[in-house]
């Protein structure tokens, strides 16, 4: 089957962690990830600048790393992320912001490409609140 | 064929942002001309009242877009009737055309879609 | 075409579970994670409102928040799930409804 995973909330939140699991098991199983698409607080899932401390999960790193293991589609509503203050360098010098802190193998991007991947997945799992 | 999604917004207007993300997902899949459907349910309901006043709040006025919808081809617009009626509304006075549906309805509407996403 | 709805918050502060009982279809299913597990509580009106279900709901939970909580006495048509579980009951399902 082919997935859309789309997590609402952020790093810090137990559905990002659940999302991270679910994410893994899916492609354990055999399935395919056709994108991550994060939206409203989610984005900060794609944060850079969250510091856990050593005796934490560091979600950010573990998400940031799936995705480059697995060469996965991963998107940031460019909307929900500059309401948020999550910036690649492009729109931090578009709106003169001190700081670009997206974090690697991110892509800001529009809803679009929510529609899209909903499109091409058979199914569309969606996480977020607590 | 396209894959139809329906979007359910439960949040009041002003509890943040999440009304106002809601109607952006279904005005970005209406430009692509997706198969959409929109239902307030819960507190989503109380978006629907006439004559709010998003000013008063510093807020974007959100009736307005919503009821911009049709003209972004997206018409198949729902409300629970149980949601209206436990907080007082009146069904015949709402800001919006909207069909209204009771829990058989809302059961059913939700298993004709291909995707959810509650907001 | 059956949905498959995930619950996360409790619902002793929340009436995402209520709202949700309400509007499902008799093939539906429940898959309890996060705080919304809580709702297995024993002795509760939740836990009795998840018994009352109609038997063709399928009630799910995700093993790892009934362990991390220590719920013991769950109702006998719980079926517990891991993420490989979760994954499959995803392909199962027609659709997941994520109560966000």
């Amino acid at each position: 089957m082919k997935f859309a995973i789309a997590l609402f909330s952020p790093a810090h939140s137990p559905a990002s962690r659940r999302a991270l699991r679910f994410a893994e098991a899916a492609l354990e199983s055999g399935h395919e990830i056709v994108r991550i698409f994060l939206y409203q607080d989610g984005v900060h899932s794609a944060s850079a600048n969250t510091v856990t401390m050593q005796d934490e999960l560091d979600l950010g790193e573990q998400w940031a790393r799936f995705i480059s293991q697995h060469k996965l589609d991963a998107v940031v509503c460019i909307a929900a992320g500059l309401r948020r203050g999550v910036l690649d360098q492009q729109e931090a010098n578009r709106y003169r912001r001190p700081a670009a802190n997206l974090a690697a193998g991110w892509e800001l991007s529009g809803l679009g490409q929510l529609h899209e991947a909903s499109q091409q997945a058979d199914r569309l799992v969606c996480f977020g609140g607590h | 064929m396209a894959r139809s999604m329906l979007i359910i917004t439960r949040q009041s207007p002003w509890s943040g942002p999440s009304a106002r993300e809601a109607l952006d997902i279904v005005l970005a899949g209406g430009a692509f001309e997706l198969p959409l459907g929109l239902l307030f349910l819960d507190d989503g309901v109380f978006q629907l009242v006439a004559e709010q006043k998003a000013g008063r709040l510093e807020q974007k006025d959100l009736t307005a877009n919503l009821q911009a919808l049709p003209m972004f081809g997206i018409e198949s617009l729902y409300a629970a009737q149980r949601s209206l009626s436990e907080r007082g509304l009146d069904e015949a006075r709402l800001s919006l055309p909207v069909e209204l549906l009771d829990d058989a309805g809302l059961s059913a509407l939700i298993n004709r879609y291909d995707h959810v996403i509650t907001l | 075409m059956a949905t498959l709805h995930l619950l996360s918050h409790s619902p002793f502060s929340d009436d995402r579970l209520v709202s949700c009982l309400r509007l499902l279809a008799a093939d539906d299913a429940l898959l309890l994670c996060g705080d919304a597990v809580y709702a297995l509580q024993s002795g509760t009106s939740q836990r009795k409102a998840l018994e009352l279900m109609p038997d063709s709901v399928a009630l799910f939970a995700l093993d790892e928040d009934l362990c991390a909580r220590g719920l013991g006495d769950l109702p006998p048509r719980l079926q517990q799930v891991d993420y490989g579980g979760f994954v499959e009951l995803c392909c199962r399902y027609d659709r997941t409804n994520s109560w966000l």
